[in-house]
């Protein structure tokens, strides 16, 4: 509508309507990418049964469901002249609060109205009112060990469960592993985070401005890095570990991750730090400053925000690893496991426990989304110098 | 720098303190989650009885992961493995030691079946001589149906007897109007290992045991008329849209992990379920085994005449580092104890014939220890002494093959070409 104000000139419309465009497409990009997330966040508040039976999207909507339950067992019957009677209440156990139907036979499950009298097959009758209770007669005994088996129809109001979460922190079986686990992998990120920064930073500044032959195809010998597949070298570099002494431990999985995560590291800031002012670079240079001078006090400083959105990059990716940490790390003793590697153990041994990976995903992303959270703002400038000069 | 120093001196530091651990055994294994907590109570019953400590470590890759740690030097002392094969190529490789001398005997005399349970753990090692390098501990039954009792007895079923009268119930239900079988074959990478266990298990209620083991070694080929013949009994049950939850198009993609929660609906999706001992952790929360659920033997062919023939699987234990901590677990291993300890508690078969059966746990399993201790006939699972590449690949694939539709002949073919390949 806003638009009107332009006049009818056209380009104020056409800009609008590619505002539009671009404002609704983000809008379906979030959606795309926030609708899976989503998906989990509910799922880790589900028991396993909700997540096999019913689609996620349907936990917070009350939903009619066929429940079984079982009357009282027969050890409960009481004699009321010369009848013997079971009474109780089926929908204890439940949420529901109403029943619509119910039956006794896996062959029609809502054969009956509330009130209405079966029988039952070991002999006697049974009835169901609408809230639940139930009155079976005999003028036998009841026999057998187990109650009778009811197939009740009601509207089951939505439930979600703290358990998955309860069972992923608090749990007496788990908490040892899961903190140990924790500390593990902050132990694993925080130096494979920082020592490639580190290295890198320096290789950066030699590679943009520096001046020494070979410098170029040095380059792009790093930029080719950049396409050779890690998984390449797992097995050779772990001989190489076990060869030179280093075996499995922090240690190795640091040089690993320090190795993996170079090319990246430097290819980012070597194209941020190119692109600083050459002015002052050259005036530090004509009032004396040594190399390693400019490079601290001037380069440095200036790359922040490169260096911050590569930190944020590798943080992620060794704090998500599996891959690297199973070969180099985790060993035969097992004290020195890691979160992934602990969420998968949580899987049990045939990986069913859909409703444990749902939480445990939320629990692990809350240590990158902090450090995502501090550092953002750095984030967006440190991708756009990478690329635009 | 000083950074980095800090580092290093922290992990040499680590170092260090790991080599503390000498009297402590390492034990790998496939297991995790509750089967974690029973092996490790059978581990600590280890500690208490010698002056050892153990650390057992758990992985869903097991496979991958005892391949990269032997390789590189970083075996633990004793690995347990799920398949004959892949011990069999860690010890021609000259990764697993032989186990103590006298194994052999031992198992030979105080097994069931004990020859069988010998040869299945004796290979040749790196200087081409056999030798005993897997203990067998704990067993899985495979030919097993599950079913509802009480879904059977609304219904007036029976517990059908022999294969004929199986597929005679089959037809009923589906005449019925309702759906005898869930069918699951989906397993992520592995989907289609399911299937093998059906194929299995016909091809010993079609066949004598010999056959059997000519298919295993490749000296019967895989395209042969015999295994034709038991795939298509596999595909009299699962490629019509009538016997299978779902339909035959489902059967591939359905997980099966979720497959046997069908027959806990209500009403219920199927009324039978084949599937090896290990199911019930599957089974929805606190159904009690011989009550809500139960099992039967998945009968043979009465016209047959091949007796009672049982397809099982197992761990076997080996040795990958050895240590004097190390051997007293294998030997630990024989007691009794060690056995009943797991047998209290669930999920767990022996052949054992010197344990006590009133230590089970449920009376379910153990029925299904008798099953295995009255089979006529007991062949491991095949598709876990087959080379890798064909009973953990193209044998998988190709059942998802057949169930998708392709005739069973070309998919026989295409497994056999598979192990030419490799040969």
């Amino acid at each position: 509508m806003s638009d009107m104000h332009y006049g009818p000139s056209g380009v104020a419309g056409q800009k609008a309507i590619l505002t539009w465009a671009v404002h609704l497409s983000v809008g379906l990009l979030v959606l795309l990418w926030v609708v899976p997330t989503l998906g989990l966040l509910v799922s880790s508040f589900r028991t396993a049964d909700q997540i096999s039976s019913t689609g996620w999207w349907k936990a917070p909507f009350a939903a009619e469901q066929v429940l079984q339950v079982r009357t009282a067992d027969p050890g409960t019957q009481v004699q009321e002249g010369d009848l013997y009677v079971i009474e109780g209440q089926l929908l204890d156990e439940t949420q529901a609060e109403k029943i619509a139907s119910w039956g006794t036979s896996s062959r029609d499950v809502a054969a009956y109205q509330p009130g209405d009298v079966a029988e039952v097959r070991g002999g006697g009758t049974i009835t169901v009112g609408e809230d639940g209770a139930y009155r079976m007669e005999n003028t036998e005994p009841f026999e057998g060990g187990r109650g009778q088996r009811v197939f009740i129809t009601a509207m089951v109001p939505p439930e979600l469960t703290l358990e998955n979460y309860r069972y992923m922190l608090f749990d007496d079986s788990n908490v040892n592993g899961m903190s140990r686990a924790f500390f593990n992998t902050l132990t694993v990120s925080i130096p494979a985070t920082v020592i490639p920064i580190l290295v890198a930073a320096f290789a950066a500044y030699a590679l943009a401005w520096m001046e020494f032959p070979g410098r170029a195809l040095l380059v792009a010998v790093i930029v080719g890095l950049l396409v050779v597949p890690l998984q390449l070298a797992l097995i050779p570099l772990l001989k190489l570990h076990l060869g030179i002494g280093i075996g499995k431990g922090y240690l190795g999985v640091w040089l690993a991750h320090t190795g993996f995560g170079l090319p990246l590291a430097i290819y980012l800031l070597r194209n941020y730090m190119a692109g600083l002012p050459r002015d002052i670079i050259e005036n530090a240079r004509v009032d004396g400053a040594t190399e390693y001078q400019i490079f601290v006090r001037i380069i440095l400083p200036l790359s922040f925000p490169a260096l911050a959105s590569f930190a944020i990059f590798q943080f992620l990716w060794t704090w998500n690893d599996l891959l690297v940490a199973k070969v180099f790390l985790i060993d035969a003793t097992g004290q020195t496991t890691v979160m992934t590697a602990q969420i998968v153990e949580l899987m049990g041994t045939r990986g069913g426990n859909w409703e444990i990976l749902a939480t445990a995903a939320f629990v692990s992303i809350l240590v990158p989304l902090l450090v995502f959270f501090f550092m953002q703002k750095y984030l967006v400038r440190g991708l756009l110098a990478g690329s635009v000069k | 720098m000083t950074k980095t120093t800090l580092f290093a001196g922290a992990a040499v530091a680590a170092l260090i303190a790991g080599s503390a651990w000498a009297d402590n055994v390492t034990v790998f294994g496939p297991w995790l989650g509750p089967d974690q907590e029973d092996v490790e109570a059978v581990l600590d019953g280890f500690a208490a009885a010698t002056d050892h400590t153990y650390s057992y470590v758990g992985s869903d890759s097991f496979e991958q992961q005892i391949r990269i740690d032997a390789e590189a030097g970083s075996a633990p002392n004793i690995a347990i493995f799920p398949q004959p094969g892949l011990a069999a190529n860690m010890a021609e490789a000259g990764f697993l030691t032989p186990l103590p001398e006298g194994t052999a005997e031992w198992v030979e005399e105080n097994y069931a079946a004990g020859q069988s349970w010998v040869d299945l753990g004796t290979y040749a090692g790196p200087d081409g001589e056999d030798h005993l390098y897997g203990f067998f501990y704990k067993v899985d039954v495979k030919s097993l149906v599950w079913y509802v009792p009480e879904n059977f007895w609304d219904a007036g079923y029976e517990v059908p007897e022999t294969m004929e009268e199986l597929k005679a119930l089959t037809e009923q239900i589906a005449a019925d109007g309702e759906t005898p079988w869930c069918i699951g074959l989906g397993s992520g990478g592995a989907t289609g290992w399911p299937a093998t266990d059906w194929v299995e298990d016909m091809m010993l209620r079609t066949q004598p045991p010999e056959v059997y083991d000519e298919w295993v070694s490749n000296e019967r080929p895989f395209n042969d008329p015999a295994v034709v013949e038991a795939i298509e009994e596999f595909g009299w049950f699962a490629r019509n849209d009538d016997f299978v939850a779902g339909g035959a198009g489902a059967v591939a993609t359905t997980d099966f992990r979720d497959s046997p929660k069908g027959l806990f609906d209500a009403p219920p999706q199927c009324y039978m379920h084949h599937q090896a001992s290990f199911i019930p952790s599957f089974f929805p929360e606190g159904t009690m085994m011989g009550e809500d659920a139960d099992f039967f033997y998945f009968p043979a062919y009465e016209e047959k005449d091949l007796g009672t023939p049982v397809l099982g699987a197992g761990t076997l234990w080996a040795i990958t580092d050895e240590s004097d901590g190390a051997n007293a677990l294998i030997e630990y291993l024989k007691t009794p104890e060690a056995h009943e300890i797991w047998m209290a508690r669930q999920g767990f078969l022996t052949p054992h014939t010197g344990v006590d059966p009133e230590v089970f746990a449920d009376p379910a399993l153990r029925q299904m220890n008798e099953i295995l201790l009255d089979a006529t006939t007991f062949r491991f699972d095949a598709s876990d002494l087959m080379p890798g590449a064909v009973g953990a690949g193209s044998f998988w694939t190709g059942m998802v093959d057949y169930v998708g539709g392709k005739d069973a002949q070309a998919v026989a073919d295409d497994i056999q070409s598979s192990w030419d390949g490799i040969k």
